[in-house]
């Protein structure tokens, strides 16, 4: 049976999410649908809108960092990185060698976990609980090490102008070795259990596809621009904390779809382990913290900045404005989920089956509570 | 970077660091600036911002545009960060949609619009993006008090203080 020369007339509104089974996180999408087949989307986000940026106007700067981590569940620390960096600048704080180091390694650490995160969810959607079993086990390691770390599991306040909260604990560095080489051991089974997998080929190849072209119109970044060929990444192009003292390759696929966007993920877990090996061989000894002025009674001088990090979603930008006094007089974070979840997302779903809504959406990595804010 | 001076007149452009770059610009030339700094290979357009200047009685737009790699090659133009930045009237906030220069700035105007109150002509869709209910003067405005609003919504439940 030719599927074109059936047409039905009946166009439904179907919304989907937030409480809906094939959903992650509290996002909405309306469809309007015909048959299976979707004729138009529309992203709604908001529910999750506490008005942090509204809400760090009111507070002095060191108050904002319990503000900031919460913007994304998954991946606090860029977030962190991203506000102390932007702080540093405008007050001109330098930042000792031995915390650009620790902050490097707790980003990457971050960013397997986040990553790890991501393939929990996509693999659960797709039928593999084993899977995603797994990855959530691997992160609950990760989240051990940074509890040891920091103090806390999933919001770490740890990174803060001036450099990092504190040292190392003993016999740490051995525990991220042991803890990264026994999450290292298991790629051989993911790959032959998931990435390897019939099914995962078939439900992924081809769904969700982008051109480099449109990636870059729609603005995207990450994993979605670096799948379809691009070798974008702002730890070379613009390398922050320690990222330009160590060698690392950028993984990319050609395709554009979600199934190189997926393998673009794995690859890069990879890579962040080794960089994190070579992160601890090369470490100094040295002060993590440098000595600042009570941070209570901060008074940063005149100015504006934009930085930005590569998150484990992709550009991770704040332009954050002083107007001389001791709270930020703006800060305006660019999350690279509301590209991702605003617009390409959008695009990507028009002509796409409902079963794939889902599947497209979480190989784009959007995360709702980074877009509401 | 002198030719972006030389090409337009009314505009101050300063450089803070090696890799910024910032421009103050006249509303009327901004979309031909934008225009501009995307033929040259500015091709990203990573943020669009406001800020509420309420003792000039001014909102500043910000837009931050960097560039993708040229051809997987890294030239150095990619690690500069322009930050163009143009002052509007704060009574009666208008200005022009910069969407047929860079696509992706739609969901960015449809928030300031929201938030800020600026409405952008020519924009296909500035419907409501996060909040759930109308507001008397746009949230993110300097002049919104978030704790008188929440005293005067929330008036029915006692604060601590008050319970003393």
């Amino acid at each position: 049976m030719n599927k074109d020369t059936i047409t039905s007339t009946r166009e439904l509104e179907l919304y989907f999410g937030p409480q809906h089974l094939g959903m992650v996180g509290n996002f909405s999408i309306t469809l309007k649908v015909e048959g299976d087949r979707i004729l138009e989307a529309t992203s709604n986000p908001g529910y999750l809108h506490r008005g942090f940026e509204k809400l760090m106007e009111y507070r002095t700067w060191i108050q904002n960092f319990p503000l900031v981590c919460r913007m994304n569940v998954v991946e606090p620390d860029s977030m962190e990185m991203a506000y102390a960096m932007a702080v540093e600048k405008l007050a001109g704080i330098e930042v000792p060698e031995r915390a650009n180091y620790i902050r490097s390694i707790c980003l990457e650490l971050a960013r397997v976990g986040s990553h790890l995160f991501g393939l929990w969810a996509y693999s659960n959607l797709l039928g593999f609980d084993t899977v995603a079993q797994w990855a959530m086990y691997h992160r609950d390691l990760i989240l051990d090490l940074f509890e040891e770390l920091t103090g806390a599991r999933v919001y770490h306040i740890y990174i803060w102008p001036g450099g990092v909260r504190r040292d190392f604990p003993n016999g740490f560095k051995d525990k991220i070795v042991n803890t990264l080489h026994s999450i290292g051991s298991c790629v051989p089974d993911y790959d032959s259990v998931f990435f390897n997998n019939r099914i995962f080929y078939e439900r992924a190849k081809g769904i969700g596809k982008i051109t480099q072209e449109e990636a870059k119109k729609w603005g995207a970044a990450g994993q979605v621009l670096r799948a379809t060929g691009e070798k974008f990444d702002i730890r070379k192009v613009e390398p922050y904390a320690a990222y330009n003292k160590v060698d690392f390759e950028i993984p990319t696929r050609e395709d554009g779809d979600a199934y190189s966007r997926i393998w673009v993920v794995r690859d890069e877990m990879i890579e962040s382990v080794h960089m994190i090996f070579k992160l601890l061989d090369k470490m100094s000894e040295g002060e993590v913290y440098n000595r600042v002025p009570n941070p209570f009674k901060w008074k940063i001088s005149k100015g504006e900045t934009y930085v930005r990090v590569e998150s484990s979603r992709g550009e991770l930008g704040l332009y954050m404005v002083s107007d001389g006094g001791d709270k930020p007089y703006r800060v305006h974070f660019r999350t690279p989920s509301y590209t991702h979840g605003l617009i390409i997302l959008e695009k990507l779903l028009k002509g796409a089956s409902i079963a794939d809504v889902g599947n497209i959406m979480i190989s784009l990595y959007v995360v709702a509570p980074e877009i509401d804010r | 970077m002198q030719e972006i001076e030389s090409t337009f007149k009314d505009i101050s452009v300063s450089i803070p660091e090696d890799t910024k770059l910032i421009i103050t610009a006249k509303k009327e030339d901004l979309l031909s600036i934008l225009r501009f700094l995307q033929d040259k290979g500015y091709n990203h357009l990573a943020l669009i911002s406001c800020v509420d200047w309420i003792e000039e009685k001014e909102f500043e737009l910000v837009y931050i545009i960097t560039s993708y790699l040229e051809e997987n090659e890294y030239t150095g133009r990619e690690k500069i960060n322009i930050i163009l930045k143009t002052k509007i009237n704060r009574e009666n906030p208008q200005f022009i949609t910069a969407i047929p220069v860079f696509e992706n700035a739609e969901p960015y105007e449809r928030e300031i619009h929201e938030l800020f109150g600026i409405n952008f002509k020519g924009h296909p869709r500035l419907t409501p993006l996060f909040l759930e209910r109308e507001y008397k003067i746009p949230p993110f405005r300097k002049d919104f008090d978030t704790r008188e609003y929440v005293k005067e919504f929330f008036n029915k439940i006692p604060f601590v203080d008050e319970k003393k």
